[in-house]
């Protein structure tokens, strides 16, 4: 049998490839065709395309022979059409999204002469999948970013946050920060975050803080700022270091919450209203925490309870209003000689009583010392003398409160029975 | 080498463009039996980056676009682009495919042909001028954005870009298209030694 060897190389291509004329005429057809589409070169072979296939559009057909004849190059179909050329079953079990075969049709001059021309059909199907499955799941990814975008939106809006650099240097806030503090965003973005720090005070706070979240740990709690215009706001914070892919701090970001109200109720709850002091109950509360826990930094205290001298006097010879002048005063007295670490409260009446932190007996005395010598330099109304007593008494670990607190009384009663205006040890 | 074009080989190779375009327009005559002209080409050589830009500068940016694009191959290869607008494309689906109502199948082959006609004529003609074969590939036509036709960062790899440009007309059909013949580099050396080789031919 003669070997026809044109005819044995297009057998074994994997496309088909068939010959025809401009009039549709079938000359060839390769074994892939014969296969894929289950009839035979005996069967096609010199008869009309259309006798099989009537559903291809034969004046495109036509348009596109003449194409590649006329300008001795190949036409083409679009390869990302639904419409297919010959249709042909695909036979893939396994997560196919396509029925038929994706095909790439071209359509290439063969014997010019004849009008003859090749029309090679490619199976592009795992090709065109995975582009359909690439652009999905492009969709999706588009669709979570749309998300994602919205959500930034919602919580750009709607929560307070900032991002600053290593050392405090603000990169990025939130809009609602800014209305929040009312500072336009190009002002607040390069500053140091010092700008919306309160002057003075919590220094403790912000050293607790920068040594947390330098060790990259979060820290939370509350903290004082300002706005734009120096009002004074609460915020619950949580800052957050960031680290790079060695594991150092890169930089750090914080989610703050407004507590001003609460923190002003809180303030009213616990604060004497005339010396702005604390109340007795917020010390109660304090002490009693203390002494329940039995925490050895914070038992380590000296009691101390002050009652201003001949204060009835004071009352029943300039009014309740000069009285009041005094009690504000000795509280200012007290609030300025001490240190912001010491708790002072107003006990009830003209009295008051401090809880002074990490001292000893003797050095409490010398501090209380000196208290006492403020009160009695300082005029109330400019020209009222007035003078205090005090007790005082160091707490001893693990003993009953109400102990110290007697011996603190006692204390008191020895410095106003020996002539007051002095401080008495127990 | 030197990547620019000195003048001669600028007018040479505008000469080749008007001879393949007017090919073109007879192919499409032809073939499509449609009567368009082709506007006199724009020659232009730029930086990659810049080449959004100029594509972005010669269309409406706020509408949508079936952009084709053919790679063709050889001594001279590069990429042929059609930028065709949604009503025009419409249009040629409708004329193409006999159809009032053609279907975005209809108007994607509809494109495709009308670009592969382009491409094979244009490039078919100027590298037949220059003596020099070509080889095409499948187009590939795509709906999209006047600003998603060329990605900036796809193209930043190459240092020099030729834009062969012209504008395709079928004033009666109501089509107009945009056509760029796109080379860079390796191809812009090989496309400056066959011009000054026909140049020598012609001129001695």
């Amino acid at each position: 049998m003669e070997i026809k060897y044109p005819d044995v190389l297009l057998d074994s291509l994997e496309n088909g490839h068939m010959i025809i004329d401009d009039k549709f005429i079938v000359s060839y057809w390769n074994r892939w065709l014969a296969i894929n589409t289950q009839i035979s070169k005996e069967e096609i072979i010199g008869k009309k395309l259309d006798e099989f296939y009537p559903n291809i559009n034969y004046k495109v057909l036509y348009r596109k022979i003449k194409t590649a004849l006329l300008i001795n190059t190949p036409s083409f179909y679009d390869t990302n059409s639904n419409v297919k050329f010959i249709p042909m079953n695909r036979n893939k079990v396994t997560t196919s999204s396509l029925m038929l075969m994706q095909q790439q049709v071209t359509i290439s001059p063969y014997i010019a002469c004849e009008n003859k021309v090749m029309v090679s059909i490619y199976d592009i199907s795992e090709l065109f999948e995975a582009k359909l499955s690439l652009k999905k799941e492009i969709e999706k990814v588009n669709k979570l970013n749309d998300k994602l975008e919205a959500d930034q939106e919602i919580i750009d809006r709607n929560i307070m946050m900032m991002r600053t650099s290593f050392d405090g240097v603000i990169i990025d806030v939130s809009t609602f920060f800014c209305q929040f503090f009312e500072f336009k965003k190009d002002f607040i973005l390069g500053k140091n975050i010092s700008t919306f720090k309160q002057d003075g005070g919590f220094s403790a706070t912000y050293k607790e803080l920068w040594e947390t979240i330098r060790n990259k740990k979060c820290w939370s709690g509350e903290l004082k700022l300002k706005t734009y215009k120096g009002e004074e706001k609460w915020v619950q914070s949580r800052i957050t270091p960031i680290l790079d892919i060695d594991g150092e701090v890169l930089e750090f970001s914080a989610v703050y919450h407004d507590i001003t109200n609460e923190k002003l109720l809180e303030e009213l709850y616990i604060t004497d209203p005339l010396t702005k002091l604390y109340n007795r109950a917020h010390f109660d509360e304090v002490v009693n925490f203390i002494v329940k826990h039995q925490r050895k930094t914070d038992t380590d205290f000296v009691l101390v309870i002050t009652d201003i001298d001949h204060f009835k006097s004071i009352n029943d010879t300039y009014g309740h209003q000069i009285g009041d002048e005094a009690l504000v005063s000795v509280a200012n007295t007290l609030k300025d000689s001490l240190r912001e670490d010491d708790l002072i409260a107003r006990w009830g009446g003209e009295e008051f009583v401090i809880m002074l932190k990490n001292v000893t007996l003797d050095e409490a005395k010398t501090i209380i010392e000196k208290v006492r010598a403020s009160v009695e330099k300082n005029k109330i109304n400019g020209t009222i003398n007035a003078t205090a007593s005090f007790g005082i008494t160091k707490y001893i670990l693990g003993e009953d409160i109400k102990k110290t607190f007697k011996r603190v009384d006692d204390a008191l009663y020895e410095a106003k029975k020996s002539g007051r205006n002095r401080a008495v040890l127990k | 080498m030197n990547l620019e074009f000195n003048e001669d080989q600028i007018d040479a190779l505008r000469e080749f463009m008007n001879v393949s375009i007017g090919a073109a327009t007879a192919n499409l005559a032809n073939l499509l039996d449609a009567f368009g002209t082709m506007h006199i080409p724009k020659i232009e050589i730029c930086n990659s980056s810049e080449l959004s830009q100029k594509i972005e500068s010669t269309i409406d940016i706020g509408s949508m676009y079936y952009a084709t694009k053919q790679l063709f191959t050889g001594k001279f290869g590069g990429e042929c682009m059609f930028i065709i607008s949604e009503e025009s494309a419409r249009n040629l689906g409708r004329h193409l495919y006999n159809a009032t109502t053609p279907s975005r199948d209809d108007i994607s082959d509809a494109v495709i042909e009308l670009t592969n006609i382009l491409t094979s004529t244009i490039v078919s003609r100027l590298t037949q001028e220059l003596d020099t074969q070509v080889q095409f590939f499948v187009p590939s036509s795509q709906f999209i954005d006047a600003h998603s036709i060329v990605n900036s960062e796809d193209v930043a790899d190459y240092s020099k870009i030729i834009i062969i440009s012209t504008i395709l007309d079928f004033k009666d059909q109501k089509i107009n298209g945009n056509i760029y013949i796109l080379t860079k580099d390796e191809a812009i050396k090989s496309l400056k030694i066959l011009i000054d080789k026909k140049i020598e031919e012609i001129y001695g």
